[in-house]
């Protein structure tokens, strides 16, 4: 690996500024679990290493006024630990599950998993599923960056040179809300997915009926992305497996899935099929009622 | 938990041998304290990093090393043009350090010794090499048309030229006495040993111009031969080479042929004028070390009416890759399984390794075997089909029996195949589970391996020294080698058994050719069996001169004493005894003494093949069954092991403990084999040279496995015991296939079987998966 300087700035302002002077010279480190590696093989080499490690506060999360906010250096093992998490947002307390090991847990952040890009990105299915908020920071103050805009292409993403995420704002959902995401993958664990199916159901009072859901698909196109005309089809309609298989038909519409040394398109074809009904089933399970015929 | 089937008792209870006891170095291995060569450090020491080529195939124009040679830290800069030719391999076909032209992308083109592992690195960078890229060849039937690329030009074919040829009893007339016929295709991929332990090496000149290599090689013996060539084409004729081992961070195969990177080390060393060691990174370990080739087999059998095997024939096309290691000679174990599995009396058997511009192929555990035995165990269950026979039944019917000699001329010893049969039919709850093709099925895949050593070489043997001190303490010198598996603990229990020692008064020791004598190598499965026997008569022969000492210390005759926990006694009369250790200081502490030391240098009773490649070539053959119940799911083709079993014959269970270790370890290989493992290349370039996209199993994905340890009592083994090193994963991949097609009704015939495969019609209907 190449040698590099490490600065370690005390708050975000001072970040943007170091990455503001040192250009493309200049990299922002988390956990490192991403950027290490790429170090490591030669893909990035950059001089300038800045960690947000002395930021107070980046490592919060917190729970007020009807959002859920994570601090861009939330490690996803405070994220499996959360109690609060893994009751109001179990989707995403599924992402991190099984989320590389523990110790990559240990140091790996939430805000590194989305920033880097990757289409393969476990939390990224389930964030966009939760109608996530980035708030980023870079030279002319803060703004807010829905997460349907954010992922570009493969490593990606909307955030300037110099701009740093820090926060991810989650609104609340409905207490009879219910989520599932599911992981397709070959190992059972230290995989990346197959496919990723995330889904955010919210019943109409009663139960029988669905008013809303949020469906979002990982590694079924370049970048995560919603399934737009699943999410209208099932929406109104009861909890039918029938719905949710032509659910399933109309999500590959919005899929642009690649034939990789890893799968093949179809194969990911057949899997949005398979798990997006599987994936609201077992979400609805979780609220205690099935999935009807 | 192992489940132990034991003959009849031999009626002496054993001390040492047949215990659970860890093995000897496990706390200090848990602790970090062996030393790997990952650890190893000398004064002065250089390191040592590889130019690789950066194309498949290509003419080399130029080499400029200019700028390597004027960064601050570097020491040498070597390439093929400005060091002597050091070809390596079993065709030494592989020159050291690539001249004139690459054949992969894997070919060393210059190396570079320097200060630091980064300096290193960095000159590796600067170094600046002109190529002309080649046309190129990777699939193995293509490189044998006329006109495809050469990968040799001067051999003037791609066809290695090995025939592998063999013909037993009348295979034509065989198959037309067969009422039943199958005939099919299979296909297996590359696949790579996963050491935990990279492969690396470091060398060092003494003063005086002598030579030490320390390594984790499996063939230290063979290795120092080799390494002498080296010597010898560095104008270093009369010097010594001293092999010494460093622990082995995992082999299973990888470590038993000598590679270019260590003949680099060696030249870095000399033209440096310092230590030198060179260690492969995990990239460098997926696509630079050979690994386990991919074969095309063609394969029919046939049986009658009443289900009796008529004949089998296979032909098999082996990707060598572009050079040649013990790959190309797995076809001589292949022919083990294709001759000799069942009773099957014609039999033919040819093979072809062609040249191409993909990684090469070299042993790896089970040599051959897990692809030869996938082909024919698969087509068993679909021969079984057609002739209307359940499957374990027709493998019961046909199963080798002890007292048989083979079509291949093996004698067979002791043979528990039937009853490793009967116990995985239990165990699976086979009668009961078998047929529903409701998603969840059971399948079996039997094996037959060399478990008393094998006569590759004129010689299969090993030597041994012991030595006693005055405190009655025992020191084994094995010319073995211990990679993990457990040749130090099992040689100490089997001396400790016969000298009435314990085991905590017993050190072995391995691993230095200045000390220990000679010895083939790790390979084969034949460890226990060969240097276990070596150790036995070693001990037997210096508790001969213990005891005769002894006889004339108590004034009691030779033939009735005895030792036991280190108390040499009478057996007439017990209360007349001594204490072993002033048994050996009335020895040494007196005019005209003597010392007690002893050597055994075991060669099996074996023949090496002859031109038909027949003969009795190892001792004794070891049998077993693994059995698999899984469930597929339908939707996504993800398979799921329920149950494991392994039923082993393996003679004598000298350490249950490390016995099933070798099984549990193995199902681990062998199921990702079956279902994951896959070193995918495209055009020659590895795609997948990490952990991440090489899918070895985790803990998550290994089953529990149910081991069942048969003990049949091998006439030629220490103690009854046959080799099992390699048998562990041999039959995962049939037994997982054949309980999926149980389970589905589909049968995939490559490896691994993926989900793609069982959700796609091999037929084309709908694209298919796999890659
Ligand atoms: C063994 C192993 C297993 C893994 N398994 C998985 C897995 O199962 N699923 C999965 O999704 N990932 C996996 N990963 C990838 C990785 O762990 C995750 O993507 C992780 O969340 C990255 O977070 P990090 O904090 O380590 O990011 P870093 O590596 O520190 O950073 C990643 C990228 O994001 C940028 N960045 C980081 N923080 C910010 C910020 N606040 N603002 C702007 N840019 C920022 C960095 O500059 C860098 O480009 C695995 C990695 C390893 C090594």
């Amino acid at each position: 690996m190449r040698r590099f300087t490490y600065h370690e700035p005390k708050s975000i302002a001072d970040a943007v500024h170091l990455l503001s002077a040192y250009g493309e010279k200049a990299r922002l480190i988390a956990g490192g679990t991403d950027l290490v590696v790429e170090m490591k093989q030669g893909k990035k080499e950059p001089d300038h290493v800045i960690s947000l490690r002395s930021v107070p506060g980046v490592n919060e999360i917190n729970f007020s006024g009807g959002y859920l906010r994570l601090g861009a250096m939330v490690t996803h093992r405070a994220i499996e630990r959360s109690p609060l998490i893994r009751e109001r947002f179990t989707l995403l307390a599924d992402a991190v599950d099984n989320l590389g090991s523990v110790q990559v847990r240990n140091v790996a952040t939430v805000g590194g998993n989305i920033c880097n890009g990757a289409p393969s990105a476990d939390t990224a299915g389930p964030l966009l599923a939760l109608d996530a908020v980035l708030l980023v920071e870079g030279p002319e103050g803060e703004r807010n960056i829905s997460l349907n805009e954010f992922f570009r292409g493969p490593g990606k993403t909307a955030l300037a040179a110099n701009e740093v995420l820090k926060q991810i704002i989650i609104p609340e959902l409905p207490p009879e809300a219910c989520s599932r995401y599911l992981k397709h993958t070959r190992r059972k664990a230290m995989d990346l997915p197959l496919l990723g199916v995330a889904v955010t159901l919210i019943p109409e009072a009663g139960g029988e009926i669905c008013r809303e859901a949020r469906i979002a698909l990982t590694l079924a196109a370049p970048t995560p992305i919603r399934a737009i005309r699943a999410e209208k089809h099932v929406a109104g309609k009861p909890f039918y497996r029938a719905v949710w298989e032509e659910a399933g038909v109309l999500a590959l519409e919005d899929s642009s899935p690649r034939t990789s040394f890893r799968t093949t398109a179809a194969y990911r074809k057949k899997m949005i099929c398979a798990l997006l009904p599987r994936a609201a089933a077992e979400a609805l399970e979780r609220s205690g009622r099935t999935m009807k015929g | 938990m192992a489940k132990v089937l034991e003959p009849e008792s031999g009626g002496v209870a054993l001390q040492a041998v047949g215990k659970r006891l860890p093995k000897l170095d496990a706390l200090d291995k848990v602790q970090g304290k062996a030393v790997y060569i990952h650890d190893l450090k000398m004064p002065r020491m250089l390191y040592g990093k590889i130019l690789w080529s950066r194309h498949a195939h290509a003419r080399i124009l130029n080499i400029d090393t200019s700028r390597a040679e004027k960064l601050p830290g570097v020491r040498a800069v070597i390439t093929g043009y400005n060091t002597p030719e050091i070809k390596v391999g079993f065709l030494k076909d592989n020159p050291v350090l690539k001249k004139d032209k690459v054949r992969q992308y894997r070919d060393e083109v210059a190396a570079v010794a320097a200060e630091s592992l980064e300096i290193a690195e960095e000159a590796v960078r600067l170094i600046e090499v002109e190529y002309e890229p080649l046309p190129a060849v990777f699939d193995p039937v293509e490189a044998m048309r006329e006109g495809a690329p050469l990968i040799h030009e001067e051999k003037g074919s791609n066809i290695l030229k090995l025939p592998w040829k063999l013909i037993c009893g009348d295979p034509d007339e065989g198959r037309r006495q067969a009422d039943f016929v199958v005939e099919e295709t299979f296909l297996l991929p590359w696949v790579t040993h996963c050491c935990l332990g990279t492969s690396g090496c470091l060398a060092e000149f003494q003063p005086g111009g002598n030579l030490t290599v320390y390594s984790p090689t499996q063939i230290r013996y063979l290795a120092q031969r080799d390494f002498l060539e080296a010597m010898a084409a560095l104008g270093l004729k009369d010097k010594r080479v001293r092999v010494v081992s460093t622990a082995i961070g995992g082999a299973f195969g990888s470590k038993l042929d000598t590679y270019p990177f260590e003949f680099i080390t060696i030249l870095l060393a000399y033209y440096a004028g310092r230590p030198v060691k060179l260690v492969f990174s995990r990239e460098e370990e997926f696509f630079a070390t050979p690994a386990r080739q991919k074969v095309e087999a063609k394969i029919a059998q046939g049986c009658t009416r009443e289900g009796r095997l008529t004949f089998r024939d296979v032909e098999m096309v082996l990707d060598n890759g572009a050079y040649t290691s013990w790959g190309a000679t797995t076809p001589s174990v292949m022919m083990m399984p294709i001759s000799s599995l069942y009773k099957v009396p014609n039999v033919r058997y040819t093979a072809r390794c062609v040249y191409t511009n993909n990684i090469y192929a070299t042993a790896m555990r089970g040599y051959g075997n897990p692809q030869a035995t996938f082909a024919i165990e698969s087509q068993i269950d679909a021969l079984a089909e057609q002739a209307g026979f359940d499957p374990l039944e027709f493998r019961m019917l046909n199963a080798n029996t002890a007292g048989e000699v083979t079509p291949q001329g093996f004698k067979v010893g002791s043979c528990g195949m039937k009853e490793c049969l009967e116990a995985v039919r239990e165990s699976l709850n086979w009668n009961e589970k078998r047929g529903k093709r409701n998603g969840r099925g059971v399948g079996v895949g039997s094996l037959i391996h060399v478990g008393g050593g094998a006569r590759i070489y004129k010689s299969d043997a090993c030597g041994t020294i012991i030595k006693l001190d005055d405190f009655a303490k025992v020191t084994v010198m094995s010319g073995a080698t211990d990679m993990g598996q457990g040749s130090d603990t099992v040689i100490a229990q089997i001396v400790a058994e016969e000298l009435g020692v314990c085991i905590g008064d017993i050190k072995v020791i391995m691993g230095n050719t200045d000390l220990e004598t000679w010895d083939v190598g790790a390979h084969a499965s034949r460890t226990t069996f060969v240097a276990g026997n070596s150790a036995l008569y070693a001990a037997r022969s210096a508790k001969e001169q213990i005891l005769a000492l002894a006889a004339s210390l108590l004034n009691e005759p030779q033939e009735d004493l005895a030792i036991k926990n280190s108390v040499v006694y009478s057996r007439r009369n017990p209360a007349v005894s001594m204490q072993l250790e002033r048994v050996l200081r009335a020895a040494h502490f007196k005019t005209g003494g003597t010392q007690i030391v002893a050597s055994h240098f075991y060669d099996p009773p074996t023949q090496m093949l002859d031109k038909e490649m027949k003969g009795n070539f190892s001792a004794a053959y070891t049998y077993g069954v693994h059995g698999a119940e899984v469930e597929v799911d339908r939707e996504t083709g993800r398979v799921e092991i329920l149950k494991y079993v392994i039923a082993m014959d393996v003679g004598k269970a000298i350490n249950p403990m490390l016995l099933e270790g070798q099984l549990e370890g193995g199902a681990a290989m062998g199921i990702g084999y079956s279902l994951m493992e896959n070193l995918q290349t495209e055009k020659g370039k590895v795609l997948n040279p990490n952990f991440l996209d090489y899918k070895m199993l985790t803990f998550a994905d290994m089953p529990e496995i149910t081991s069942i340890i048969v003990e049949t009592g091998e006439r030629f083994g220490p103690f009854g015991a046959k080799g099992i090193g390699e048998p562990p994963l041999v039959g995962s991949a049939p037994a997982i296939a054949n309980a999926v097609y149980d389970a589905t009704g589909k049968r995939v015939r490559s490896l691994p079987l993926t989900p793609e495969k069982l959700l796609f019609d091999a037929d084309g209907s709908e694209e298919r998966g796999g890659e």
